[in-house]
């Protein structure tokens, strides 16, 4: 009776610990089994110091909410720890007065400087990458992975500027998704945008069980937060700040759910309106934890039984997923059939060489009508 | 007659033939000198392959051509080498069957002015006599089949050439005096492109010669002519555009066509004047300027037909040649049909015509050259190009004044002699003012 107990005191999900075996079919039918998050930077120059801020910070929420480095992309566009501005060497802060460093002495950096690209990124995402490159530079998802994809940087309606050299439309990144749900590379997918009229970059998805959150609508600028005087920068964007502080709440056991992440940052607080996007999300996001996507919780129970699993064992039968209709694939398939050929109309025919005998016989005299009739 | 000029034709058609099987073709079909917005086959066939895909032809600013050219080329799409030949064929044959009457008229107001002395007696060798002029016809026909901008016009497939078959033709029906045909014929031809409408008055003034109608304004007659005329050749030319509307269904082909042709908003250089001039055009001059220069060619009717009211046929060719000069995208197929009649009137008289038609050939040789040098070696600029077209538009002018002074001189001879006597006795020459 005393093991039964202990083990209900570990964390478990609508797990009855009654019937063991019955419930061992629940178990392993679970949504997702690995994390993974791809943190983006995409400016470069130290007045663009808030966005490696940004980054940063949710790198280490993501790091201490359990997912590790080896799961965890990291593109920075640029050096802000060591710029020569940077009158704190080796520090990148978030918060006014140097209250939080977020750069520490264990972050890693994947792809750095120049190597953020858009062409990068979406290799990325695809998992379309030269063989050389190394285990650390590739996303190696799943069809059982949970990825977090976050995006910080200027951006405007429809695009996302990379470097002040390039940009990814948003029409680029739904492909990129739809890319990854064919390929199997995720389960469930949480995109955050922190740019200018961020939601802009969501609206063109079709890929199924996207969520995406943006810190601003279409024709809205999203604004940074604390300058401070030190420094001589803004710190960190408004949206990812509240972000921050409320992802500081969350600790690997809890039970907060998507629909507290929509309430982030209310307009009082942001300026601007964040938007969310949950039609293509097929669990109700109330259901999503906060820790399905920004931690790795492995889904533990620890049992001091044995279970006998004999009988085979019964998936949950998942909702099929079905695609999204794309494309017309049956006349993509099949040749279109050919145009018919334009005719001038009869009347016209009709009317034309009608005229022209007129003329004819006009011309040379009736009497040659008197011979034809 | 018949042999010569059926070799003639064999010698023309095998002339082209050639041309279309070398490589020379295409390259020529590009040139913008032959080719024009208008009348370029690219567009035609470009034209064709819009209409087959379901879109109206005139959407875009593609094509440019009259929708009856449109029903012709359906069915004719494949054999547009044979039909432009065709045309200039007919063009030639119309040419010469209409020199052949226009001399037998010739001959017989000679006769009568004879038979009535209205000649002075020294000038008795300006008299045209049958047999220098037996051959007139035949040179007529050569020279325009055998004319290098007409050759080049041809393989070039420019709709150019069915403009100038009809124009033959109208010229033709004219001659032969056929009021309904000659209205019928002209309609087409100003349907085609507008300019045309100015060989209306030299008709009119040749039909009503023909029919001993005296130009008097007063007159009954006159006016019930003209109104005849004038009702035909409106008659038709709206008839052939309500035809235009039931092929497509649509209006737009009249902007499209006559809106081009009237309003010139394509600038691609050409060997005319409209295009320099309105690309440095400010856009608030643009309209004043535009009026302007297509009043010009419509503006040298009315003194010349005053001036030539007696020798209309004359007056047709200095209209033609007005036309191709001052027209708004003019090509060497223009050209070429103004030069049709030029060789007729004496030369002795005309002053200089060897250094006019140095010029023409030294500036057509000249053009393709600044053309590339402009274009692809770009150590020319357009100044350079514009400067040959106002070259060869200021030789092709002096050639059409010349031969009017050739004309008006030998008209003058015949009335007042061959050696021109001032009042005092002196010897005199003719000045044209």
């Amino acid at each position: 009776i005393i093991f039964y107990i202990f083990s209900t005191l570990y964390f478990q999900l609508s797990f009855s610990p009654l019937v063991p075996q019955e419930n061992a079919g629940q178990f392993f039918s679970s949504g997702h089994t690995n994390n993974w998050a791809v943190l983006v930077c995409t400016s470069r120059f130290w007045f663009n110091y808030r966005h490696v801020a940004n980054t940063l910070s949710v790198y280490r929420s993501v790091k201490r909410l359990g997912i590790p480095d080896s799961h965890i992309v990291l593109m920075l566009a640029d050096d802000m720890a060591c710029n020569h501005r940077n009158p704190k060497p080796a520090t990148v802060f978030s918060h006014k007065n140097m209250e939080l460093n977020v750069y520490g002495d264990d972050v890693e950096v994947d792809y750095r400087g120049y190597e953020v690209t858009v062409e990068n990124f979406l290799r990325v995402l695809t998992g379309r990458l030269p063989p050389s490159t190394p285990r650390s530079k590739r996303l190696l998802s799943d069809d059982r992975s949970n990825i977090l994809i976050y995006l910080t940087g200027h951006g405007g309606n429809g695009f996302l500027k990379f470097q002040d050299s390039e940009e990814i439309s948003n029409v680029e990144l739904a492909d990129a998704f739809e890319q990854m749900w064919q390929k199997r590379r995720y389960n469930e997918l949480l995109f955050i945008i922190d740019t200018c009229q961020g939601a802009s970059m969501y609206e063109r998805f079709y890929s199924p069980n996207l969520m995406a959150l943006a810190s601003s609508q279409v024709g809205e600028d999203s604004l940074s937060h604390q300058p401070d005087l030190a420094i001589g920068v803004h710190l960190m964007d408004r949206y990812t700040f509240y972000l921050l502080e409320f992802l500081e709440d969350i600790h690997p056991s809890s039970k907060a759910n998507m629909n507290d992440l929509f309430k982030v940052c209310p307009k009082s607080q942001c300026v601007s309106t964040p938007g969310h996007r949950t039609d293509l999300f097929l669990r109700d996001p109330g259901s999503a934890l906060i820790t399905d996507f920004f931690g790795s919780v492995r889904k533990v129970e620890i049992t001091m039984e044995t279970i006998n699993l004999t009988e085979p064992i019964q998936q949950r039968q998942k909702e099929t997923y079905s695609y999204v209709d794309q494309l017309p694939v049956s006349e993509i398939i099949h040749q279109k059939p050919k145009q018919k050929d334009w005719h001038p109309p009869d009347g016209f025919i009709l009317g034309l060489w009608t005229l022209i005998l007129l003329v004819f016989f006009k011309t040379y005299g009736m009497k040659h009508l008197k011979h034809i009739f | 007659m018949a042999a010569p000029l059926t070799l003639l034709l064999l010698v023309a058609v095998t002339v082209r033939a050639a041309l279309y099987r070398s490589s020379l073709a295409d390259l020529i079909s590009e040139r913008v000198e032959v080719v024009s917005p208008l009348t370029a086959w690219k567009r035609v066939v470009e034209g064709l392959a819009l209409l087959d895909l379901g879109v109206s032809p005139y959407s875009g600013d593609v094509f440019h051509e009259t929708p009856l050219i449109i029903y012709l080329f359906h069915f004719l799409v494949d054999y547009a080498e044979i039909t432009f030949m065709l045309a200039d064929v007919i063009t030639a044959v119309a040419l010469y069957l209409s020199v052949k009457d226009y001399n037998k008229q010739v001959f017989r107001k000679q006769k009568y002015a004879l038979e009535a002395d209205r000649y002075p007696l020294d000038c008795l060798e300006l008299i045209r006599s049958p047999k220098e002029m037996q051959y007139i016809p035949l040179k007529v026909a050569m020279f325009y089949l055998l004319n290098p901008f007409t050759i080049l016009s041809c393989v070039a497939k420019s709709t150019c050439g069915l403009n100038n078959a009809v124009i033959a033709l109208f010229v033709l029906s004219t001659i032969k005096g056929n009021v309904l045909l000659s209205a019928i014929f002209l309609s087409l031809a100003t349907y085609q492109s507008i300019y045309p409408l100015t060989l209306c008055a030299a008709a009119l003034l040749y039909l009503l010669q023909r029919q001993y109608i005296p130009v008097n304004l007063r007159r009954f007659s006159f006016w019930w002519f003209v109104a005849q005329y004038a009702f035909m050749y409106l008659g038709s030319l709206f008839v052939i555009v309500g035809l235009s509307f039931f092929l497509l269904g649509s209006w737009d082909f009249l902007p499209s066509v006559y809106g081009f042709i009237l309003s010139v908003p394509d600038l691609t250089p050409n060997i005319g004047l409209f295009w320099y001039f309105f690309a440095e055009m400010f856009e608030h001059f643009r309209l004043f300027f535009l009026c302007v220069f297509q009043i010009n060619v419509f503006f040298y009717t009315v003194p010349l037909s005053i001036k030539l009211k007696e020798h209309p046929v004359f007056l047709i060719f200095m209209q033609l040649a007005v036309i191709s000069i001052f027209k708004s995208y003019p090509t060497v197929g223009d050209i070429a049909a103004s030069f049709i009649k030029h060789h007729k009137a004496s030369s002795a008289s005309s002053l200089n015509i060897f250094l006019v038609s140095c010029v023409l050939l030294a500036c057509s040789a000249l053009f393709p050259v600044l053309w590339h040098l402009w274009i692809y070696a770009g150590s020319a600029n357009s100044n350079f190009y514009y400067a040959i077209t106002l070259l060869f538009n200021v030789a092709q002018i002096l050639l059409v004044s010349d031969y009017f002074y050739a004309f008006l001189r030998r008209e003058h001879h015949l009335s007042h002699g061959l050696y021109l006597k001032r009042k005092d006795g002196s010897e005199a020459t003719l000045v044209l003012k």
